[in-house]
């Protein structure tokens, strides 16, 4: 086999070869979907509540931003040796209290083990100040179904939201529900 | 040649007896009209069928149910994949790689518009890895530019992606465009294609320098990398396709560090560990020197110059010559090597690069102390003069390509009292 090229794209293969690519193509796609289902199967749930605001931003087209509670930590609960930078991912140890909502317990550049009733959310530190940190989710935009956006709009300019998240055992989150706090 | 040009200039060849009226007829008969204007239409006509449909669809994107959605999704892409494969069968292959690279673009939005109706995040660039290997293994596939191309900026996309927003450097994304499209590159090195990998390459390896907050010098290391990976390629034009960029690359760094490299504050950030950084760039300097040696290319050895590390020294004055003396001995050197090879394209980049590296010499070194009408002045002699200079230097060569031409193009040396010298005004 002297040239890889001409293998591949030799008449007798290229017929098989491109049903295969297409077909995993195809079954990737479809493997993403299965994901989407898996964490909300097998994922632990939690709950996190938002914050109000800018109402004109909440919005978005399709899309609903949401602000969370956990968005901005103390610095203190950095348990990192070095500083926390900006970009830098992180994991983000969440304790469910009694009105069960999750909040934040700790920040940890690498994953730390959650006892029980904790989970772990991945995040990354998008800004640093002197006594906190901003962090970001990758949750903060909420696909609406046509028509319920306005409502949960309107809902999240006066009360904070409820938003369930399902974290899957091998660290996906995802949004399952968005309601207003009750 | 054109079929309206034969049209139109046969029969004054017919008058002036260079053929006869049967001659004309027969290449007339050679070169039919084109058909493929008419073609057109029906494309056009189902790109407008195509949008329209399109457009419905993604304005109730979200009224639609999952399953609908992923089906919508999954069917646009087996269509464009059937229908590039249909019209390959048919010799068709510029529409049918068009259709390939659409289904490749479709793959890419299913994993993002999936991801998003699940509400899935992504950490890290697993789930857009796929593309890029469906890219890379299409391209292979079907030998096809356009997918390069496509797959270049994909990967481009995906790291860029990466880095700004998940804040990781992609190393398979990386290995895959250096690996995978290095190696159809040395195997079909065509210039379009060498250019356009060779961006794309810089641009991964710019990434990869912010994602570590590395000195940006750092950046020239990789970039040389891609500039020896030229020098080993058998194929000189499509190896010297792939050099343009990051010499590009390096002459604007040495250009902006001549130009504004005087206040030691720009200097500094410059500067990595000496003893590291110039070991890199040292082995990469014998990688391709090798290179050069192999493949008897040792005369575009003084591309070097320019990665000459000037900002070591201390900002000023040293730095301000320095970067001078390197920028006008690299512009000596290309019309050094234009004026051996005969070579015209080269002659006129030289010519501008020893222009510029003039007009960057003139600007720092006069205008501090110049009268303004003086400084002008100066100015355009300098210009005009060089430029008659330069052009009859150009037309000489012209004439001595053409005298030599007819007899034996290669055997006949370059004039013995021609030597370029280009700092030298007469001979």
């Amino acid at each position: 086999m002297t040239d890889l090229l001409t293998w591949f794209a030799a008449p007798i293969r290229r017929r098989p070869l491109v049903r295969l690519l297409v077909a995993a193509q195809v079954l990737y796609v479809l493997g993403v979907a299965g994901a989407g289902y898996a964490t909300t199967e097998l994922g632990q749930h939690i709950m996190l509540t938002t914050t109000p605001i800018d109402p004109r931003d909440l919005l978005y087209g399709d899309f609903v931003r949401l602000h969370y509670g956990i968005s901005e930590v103390p610095l203190h609960l950095w348990h990192g040796e070095e500083a926390p930078r900006r970009r830098q991912s992180i994991f983000v140890l969440l304790a469910t209290g009694p009105d069960s909502l999750s909040t934040a317990v700790g920040v940890y550049p690498q994953a730390p083990k959650p006892s029980v009733g904790q989970a772990v959310l991945r995040g990354w530190v998008t800004e640093v100040y002197r006594n906190s940190l901003s962090l970001r989710y990758n949750l903060e935009r909420y696909y609406v179904p046509e028509g319920s956006g306005l409502r949960l709009e309107k809902a999240g300019r006066l009360h904070p939201l409820q938003v369930r998240v399902s974290i899957a055992p091998w660290g996906q989150a995802r949004i399952t529900d968005v309601d207003v706090a009750k | 040649m054109s079929r309206k040009f034969l049209e139109n200039e046969s029969p004054g060849w017919v008058t002036d007896g260079l053929i006869s009226e049967a001659q004309r007829q027969k290449l007339l008969a050679r070169y039919p009209p084109e058909a493929q204007a008419l073609g057109l239409l029906p494309i056009l006509g189902s790109v407008l069928v195509g949008l329209s449909g399109l457009s419905v669809v993604a304005a109730n994107w979200q009224a639609l149910p999952a399953a609908l959605r992923l089906a919508l999704l999954l069917g646009s892409l087996l269509g464009s994949y059937g229908a590039g494969a249909y019209f390959l069968r048919r010799g068709n292959a510029d529409l049918g790689h068009g259709l390939i690279g659409l289904g490749l673009l479709l793959f890419g939005a299913s994993i993002i518009l999936t991801s998003q109706l699940y509400q899935l995040v992504g950490y890290d660039a697993s789930g857009l890895l796929a593309w890029v290997v469906a890219g890379t293994a299409l391209s292979y596939v079907y030998g096809s530019r356009l997918l390069v191309l496509l797959t270049v900026l994909i990967g481009a996309a995906v790291q860029t992606y990466c880095v700004e927003s998940l804040g990781s450097f992609s190393y398979a994304t990386a290995w895959l465009v250096v690996g995978g499209l290095g190696y159809y590159w040395w195997r079909r090195p065509g210039v379009v294609s060498s250019h356009v990998l060779a961006v794309g390459l810089l641009w991964q390896a710019g990434l990869l320098v912010i994602a570590l907050h590395a000195k940006i010098t750092w950046f020239f290391v990789p970039a040389m990398l891609v500039y020896a990976a030229g020098d080993w390629q058998p194929n000189r034009s499509g190896g010297r396709a792939l050099q343009a960029a990051p010499l590009t690359a390096a002459y604007i760094f040495m250009f902006g560090l001549a130009t504004f490299g005087e206040t030691d504050a720009y200097a500094n950030v410059l500067r990595p560990p000496l003893l590291p950084y110039l070991a890199a760039l040292g082995a990469v300097f014998a990688l391709s020197a090798a290179g050069k040696r192999v493949q008897g290319r040792l005369a575009s050895l003084p591309d070097w110059l320019l990665l000459l590390p000037g900002f070591y020294l201390s900002g000023g004055l040293p730095l301000a010559v320095a970067t001078l003396v390197v920028l006008y001995a690299h512009a000596g050197s290309v019309l050094a090597r234009a004026h051996r090879d005969q070579d015209s394209d080269q002659l006129t980049i030289g010519a501008v690069l020893f222009v510029a590296a003039t007009m960057v010499a003139y600007f720092k070194l006069t205008w501090g102390f110049l009268d303004k009408s003086v400084f002008f002045l100066l100015g355009g002699v300098l210009l005009l003069s060089l430029s008659w200079y330069l052009r009859r230097r150009t037309a000489r060569l012209v004439a001595a390509n053409a005298a030599a031409a007819p007899s034996q193009p290669l055997a006949t040396p370059a004039q013995p009292g021609d030597e370029p010298a280009p700092t030298a005004p007469t001979e």
